[in-house]
């Protein structure tokens, strides 16, 4: 049986210092590494509502948005009403929107606006499908990076069948359908 | 201590308990009440927000707003000549309202590599509508957007140089196009039907007003989404409408005088639809059949009970562009897009009543079923273009047995959108959403693409295809071309 080295406290000190000594000199001398933030690719997401159930927060904090240079303004908006609804209006039971989130405004004829209140999105993707197959496609998903935690593996990515998530530069924290950030808000 | 205070002693325990007892009751008691107080005081729904009609904002009674319109407007001569020139395209889906081009010269079986030559090209305004032509004249209903103005416009089918121009103000803004109707020509008239459902018939030659009427205003029509798309017909000197109004479903106006001819009711209140009233005979009975928001009508066209509804059937669909298409004897197929998919009628008769029956109905994908255009009935099958909705079918061109079955489909490398289609000279002609026309055989057992070229760059180039001898014309949002598609051009 073998004695075990015993380390004193002074050399202990020297190889701590030493530790730190290296440490310090390889963080200044690397690149610098931006942060990153997790995010959706509106071009790959197939709307399968996973991002409604998957996220670890009570809410999702995927929220719908609605990218104001492409939407039509349509009084039969696809993303907006039931399939099937009889009538065009306000009524809970003509809405699409399960919490009804997507605010209808009549703004002139024929034109109408549709404002996402994010407080009430689950980010279903439910108007996004809608949108997507039978109008301008103008609603997408995006994770609001003001909700989210940024987990280190984000249980919505582990369960997108699409692997629509990535993690993005927290300096562009979104994907913009167009690019143009200013269009999302009316 | 003596034995008298032993039992005092031994009293005062369960005098305490019972007072604890008692107090610990009452204040449970109070504590109930006041929770039961509190439960029953509590609304669980008091955070919740209603959501009822009429919270987006919409002033009531905006139509009424609507000024009035003169019909009869400007006429401006534009310094264009007729063309000497053959073919015959007189309205909506051409002269057998088939949308077959029965009368068609030899067309070409192949194209050069840059593809068959445009003849001419014109610049209109923003929209769908499609032209009709007689005598070497191109008709089309256009919108001047800067004027704010409909206006029909006579064409030299020859080089496209403009013969004359009638126009009349009203207020249309851009909403996925504004002018979306074919006129209808006989030899005398010239029918159109504007954005605004003002109809007005002019001379076909001279352009001169003969009469107009506002649908809105007069019969109560109510305006459909992204503006009127039904093309008016022609038929017997009258033409033939759906105002879809307050009381009148469907009418005949004589071109002549302007004098309404008879008049269909509107019991149920069904509105006007995209598509348009297609003459048929079924079971030897000449009938218009229409399919409105709401349901089906067949409306007899023979004198004897010229007007009356020879039978109906309910139909719920958000928005029917496609027109009804006759299919043997007795069926007819019924299509809408947006979710809606297909129906199927057989018609029966017994002692001159006419029963529809609904022989199948499939949503989109499961049959076929077309968003925009209206397919084509041809040896013994149905060709038409699937819609978004379709699944795997989306956009291709199919050809479906009545009965529902799929014959054959263009495949996934052959994908047109909503492109119009047209059959002549036994091939078919589709134009894709991106401008390129592809010619194809037309057959029974498959896809056979015989030729493709490019002849439009602007978007949206949905406005059904016309075809006057060799000459065809098709338009995209905001140009219209005439293309040489017969097999002598050189």
């Amino acid at each position: 049986m073998s004695e075990l080295k015993k380390i004193d406290r002074r050399d202990f000190m020297r190889g701590a210092a030493a530790a730190g000594f290296v440490g310090a000199t390889w963080a200044a001398s690397g690149e610098k590494t931006e942060g990153t933030v997790w995010q959706l690719d509106p071009s790959k997401c197939t709307q399968c509502g996973r991002c409604a159930t998957h996220c670890v927060l009570p809410t999702s904090a995927v929220k719908c948005l609605n990218q104001f240079n492409i939407c039509g303004y349509c009084d039969l908006c696809f993303g907006y009403l039931q399939p099937g609804s009889r009538n065009r209006d306000t009524g809970a039971e003509n809405q699409l929107c399960p919490t009804a989130a997507i605010k209808r405004t009549y703004i002139e004829a024929p034109y109408y606006e549709y404002l996402i209140d994010e407080d009430r999105c689950i980010g279903c993707a439910k108007c996004v499908n809608a949108c997507m197959v039978f109008g301008n496609a103008s609603f997408y998903l995006q994770i609001r990076q003001d909700i989210c935690i940024n987990c280190n593996e984000c249980s919505i990515a582990k369960a997108c069948p699409s692997d629509s998530f990535s993690e993005v530069p927290a300096s562009k924290p979104y994907i913009y359908l167009t690019g143009d950030e200013s269009t999302t808000k009316p | 201590m003596d034995i008298r205070a032993e039992f005092d002693a031994f009293d005062d325990k369960p005098r305490a308990s019972f007072v604890a007892a008692t107090a610990v009751l009452v204040v449970g008691v109070i504590v109930s009440i006041f929770a039961l107080f509190i439960w029953l005081n509590h609304d669980p729904t008091r955070l919740l927000e209603a959501e009822r009609p009429g919270y987006d904002g919409v002033p009531s009674g905006a139509a009424a707003l609507a000024p009035k319109v003169n019909l009869a407007g400007v006429f401006e001569s534009m310094g264009g000549q007729p063309a000497d020139l053959p073919g015959y395209w007189p309205s909506f889906r051409g002269p057998t309202v088939d949308n077959i081009s029965q009368d068609a010269p030899s067309l070409a079986n192949a194209w050069p590599a840059e593809g068959p030559k445009i003849l001419w090209s014109v610049d209109i305004g923003n929209g769908y509508a499609a032209p009709a032509v007689m005598d070497g004249v191109v008709y089309l209903m256009d919108y001047n957007e800067e004027e704010r103005k409909d206006l029909l416009r006579a064409f030299s089918l020859a080089d496209g140089s403009e013969i004359w121009r009638r126009s009349y103000k009203v207020m249309v803004k851009r909403n996925h196009g504004m002018s979306r109707t074919i006129p209808a020509v006989t030899e005398e008239y010239v029918l159109t039907l504007g954005p605004k459902c003002h109809v007005v018939c002019l001379d076909r030659v001279t352009g001169d007003f003969r009469w107009g009427i506002d649908l809105q205003t007069e019969y109560g029509t109510v305006e459909p989404l992204w503006y009127a798309a039904q093309c008016p017909r022609i038929d017997d000197g009258n033409v033939i409408l759906a105002p879809c109004g307050e009381e009148v479903l469907m009418m005949a106006v004589n071109c002549e005088s302007g004098e309404v001819q008879w008049t269909t009711p509107n019991p149920h209140g069904w509105d006007m639809s995209h598509a348009s009233i297609i003459p048929m005979t079924l079971l030897g009975k000449k009938m218009y059949v229409y399919a409105a928001l709401g349901g089906i009508v067949g409306v007899s066209a023979e004198a004897e009970d010229i007007g009356a509804i020879l039978w109906e059937i309910p139909w719920v669909a958000k928005v029917v562009a496609p027109s009804p298409v006759p299919v043997g004897e007795d069926q007819i197929l019924i299509t809408a897009g947006y979710g809606t998919g297909n129906m199927m009628l057989r018609l029966s008769e017994d002692n001159g009543t006419f029963t529809p029956t609904v022989e199948y109905s499939y949503a989109p994908g499961e049959g076929l079923s077309c968003e925009q255009q209206t397919p084509i009935y041809s040896d013994g099958l149905l060709y038409g273009i699937m819609p978004k909705d379709a699944g795997s079918l989306k956009g291709q061109f199919v050809a479906y047995n009545p009965d529902g079955t799929l014959k054959w489909s263009s495949g996934n490398d052959s994908r047109f959108g909503f492109g119009p289609f047209l059959k002549a000279d036994n091939k078919f002609y589709i134009l894709d959403d991106h401008g390129v026309l592809t010619m194809l055989e037309s057959s029974t057992e498959g896809y056979t693409q015989l030729g493709q070229a490019q002849v439009l760059h602007g978007h949206d180039p949905w406005g059904p295809i016309a075809l006057a001898g060799s000459r065809m014309l098709l338009r995209d949002m905001d140009n219209l071309i005439c293309v040489e598609v017969g097999a002598d051009a050189s």
